[in-house]
């Protein structure tokens, strides 16, 4: 009696609550899954992968720094990063380039910065849309800069070149084609219609995430005693390390991540900032994803790497960017 | 025929979400979950879904569309368990809005957020009280002193008669709970309070919890009768209770409860975290390095909720 009688005081479910809280994050979230879905299409659509490798320079190093920053070109949230990528190296892309695209596009780029921007609307709004950008890009730089010291059969599976044949994932994000950019040479009204079926299966595929996401966060804010987090929400590094890993299981898309961290008041900005650079780069979705063009064991070590990289930037230095704060 | 069919039903899922949006938006419920600035987005979304779920249920299922030399990778576009899966994670929370969701939190989601110690430290566009917006605080910036040049050249206009310090406002400074700044003469800028239709000061929740930090405010209010409008939450004794309102940033998820004492001089049958509106009088007590309102109450009664339940 005494234990249900704990259990049920740290975690009280009503359907008023959660509906009220899941419906509102639905509301505020999807729409801007949708622009990123619209967008991602179109680039599918109407943008050939020669595009974004000739804009990239010859020099191996500086084609790595460039590299994180073509999300701001060729806006892709992490969703549809990997077909890209795949479809990129394919075209002669160096792996580290397209690891540091891979990684950074997610966050860096303009529609993250506006949907971060709005979530963190009466939060220092500006200071976390740059800070989430800039950590984003260096932490992707860092990465490709790694993997520049890999062989790339030692990372890309074998049949990564080439399209996998093993079955895809349920729910893995539709790829971003070069629709009718070789050898099928399409009217603009069927490239418009591709565009549009494109977007809406990368929405229908992203969307599902971003719902159980929501689902996630509104049970968890309305349900789970706020006493019970403040200890872990109070400590930096638990903090921290709580907040990633959220963001491991939530698998959110990062174009609407932003409206959800916004509501994890309890934990520390620099917590929050965490969950929103991770969260991009390595969660459960993404570790299937990744899956399919790189080898299990690169995928792991990314994982493990970016988890520690990022957490230590951001228990131990974000500290100091966000001090004065009151966040 | 099978992936027409799914095809169908990814179309009548995107279709259906929008239409939901747009249910929400045009009945006016959206009000209560988002942002203003954010309830355009979800008019805009709720056209475009409907529009490209049309697209995508009419549009041919053999329509090619990765054609480079390799193996299209869209077959999952047609997959059964996708389509279904989709349906049921999209459109069917989201239908169940419409019909079972109350459109608020309850007093549990109230009590287990925590109410708002100090309304300075909450997030907004200015960390200056006077530089809100919205409906968070009825109070204009000329009153507070903002602009003296620009208060004085362009009253609002209010029923200033009404304003004139009331009767209990030397029975407000005996009970020696009052901050001793608000015997201090009014110095003209109660003209700019607004007035409800009997004539009380009409102020907010926000506008009480700002005057514990607000000198000038605690001023103007003391020796007033105000009227304030929240949600019934029931205090530890019949002669007590709280004025609720939720303050949001961006949407309700992130709702903050924001709450002022409130005493009663018996007990009252008001549903809990029912609308009420509350006339009475704002007393300040000095705790520590700051002040701390509490609402004596003449007259309590149940009301219909504001225009905009939320505050911003």
């Amino acid at each position: 009696m005494q234990a249900k009688y704990a259990l049920m005081s740290w975690f009280t479910f009503t359907w008023q609550n959660f509906l009220f809280s899941f419906l509102a994050l639905a509301f505020e979230g999807l729409p801007f899954v949708l622009v990123g879905s619209l967008i991602s299409g179109a680039i599918a659509a109407f943008v050939p992968s020669k595009i974004i490798t000739g804009i990239l320079p010859k020099n191996g190093l500086l084609a790595t720094l460039a590299s994180g920053l073509l999300g701001l070109c060729f806006p892709v949230c992490e969703c549809g990063i990997v077909p890209v990528v795949r479809r990129l190296i394919n075209k002669g892309l160096p792996v580290s380039c397209g690891v540091t695209f891979m990684l950074a596009s997610p966050i860096v780029n303009p529609i993250v910065a506006f949907s971060t921007f709005a979530a963190f609307r009466g939060q220092a709004p500006w200071l976390n849309m740059w800070t989430r950008l800039v950590l984003g890009y260096l932490v992707a730089v860092v990465a490709g800069l790694t993997v520049r010291q890999f062989k790339p059969e030692s990372i890309l599976r074998k049949d990564a070149v080439k399209i996998p044949a093993r079955k895809r994932l349920a729910f893995s994000i539709s790829p971003l084609p070069d629709a009718a950019m070789n050898g099928f040479e399409a009217t603009f009204p069927q490239k418009l219609i591709a565009a549009v079926r494109m977007a809406c299966d990368d929405f229908i595929d992203t969307a599902i995430y971003f719902m159980i996401g929501a689902a996630v966060a509104a049970t968890f804010n309305t349900a789970v005693d706020q006493q019970i987090i403040l200890p872990l929400a109070l400590e930096p590094t638990l903090s921290t390390v709580s907040m990633m890993a959220i963001a491991l299981v939530l698998t959110l898309c990062s174009t609407s991540d932003a409206f959800i961290a916004a509501t994890f008041v309890s934990f520390p900005i620099f917590a929050r900032m965490a969950f929103m650079v991770f969260g991009p780069m390595f969660d459960l979705k993404l570790f299937f994803l990744y899956s399919v063009l790189f080898k299990k064991r690169f995928v792991i070590g990314l994982g493990i790497g970016l988890f520690v990289l990022i957490g230590i930037i951001c228990s131990r230095l974000l500290i100091y960017v966000y001090a004065g704060q009151a966040l | 025929m099978r992936a027409k069919l799914f095809n169908l039903v990814n179309g009548i899922t995107l279709i259906g979400v929008g239409a939901v949006l747009l249910d929400f938006f045009f009945t006016g419920r959206l009000d209560q979950y988002l942002h203003p600035q954010f309830r355009p987005w979800t008019l805009v979304a709720g056209v475009i879904f409907c529009v490209v779920g049309i697209v995508y249920a009419a549009a041919k299922t053999n329509a090619r569309c990765c054609i480079d030399g390799e193996e299209c990778v869209h077959q999952n576009a047609n997959s059964p368990v996708r389509a279904v899966v989709a349906f049921c994670v999209l459109f069917l929370p989201l239908a169940a809005g419409v019909a079972l969701s109350k459109d608020s939190y309850d007093q549990h989601a109230v009590l287990n957020r925590g109410f708002v110690q100090d309304i300075t430290k909450l997030p907004s566009r200015s960390g200056s009280p006077t530089a809100r917006t919205q409906n968070d605080q009825v109070i204009p910036p000329q009153a507070l002193g903002a602009d003296m040049d620009e208060r004085a050249s362009e009253p609002l206009p209010q029923d200033t008669a009404s304003s004139q310090p009331g009767p209990d406002a030397a029975a407000n400074g005996a009970t020696g709970q009052a901050n001793p700044a608000v015997s201090l003469p009014d110095d003209g800028s109660s003209q700019y309070l607004p007035k409800a239709a009997d004539g009380n000061v009409a102020l907010e929740v926000t506008d009480l919890l700002y005057a514990e930090s607000e000198d000038s405010l605690r001023k103007m209010f003391a020796d007033k009768t105000i009227e304030v409008i929240g949600q019934y939450l029931p205090g530890s004794d019949a002669k007590q209770f709280k004025l609720v309102r939720m303050f949001i940033v961006c949407c309700a998820a992130d709702a903050r409860p924001l709450a002022v004492p409130v005493e009663v001089s018996g007990p009252m049958t008001v549903t809990e975290m029912g609308w009420v509106k509350v006339v009475g009088k704002a007393t300040f007590t000095q705790k520590g390095d700051r002040s701390h309102v509490v609402l004596q109450a003449d007259k309590v009664e149940s009301t219909d909720p504001p225009a905009e339940a939320m505050l911003y």
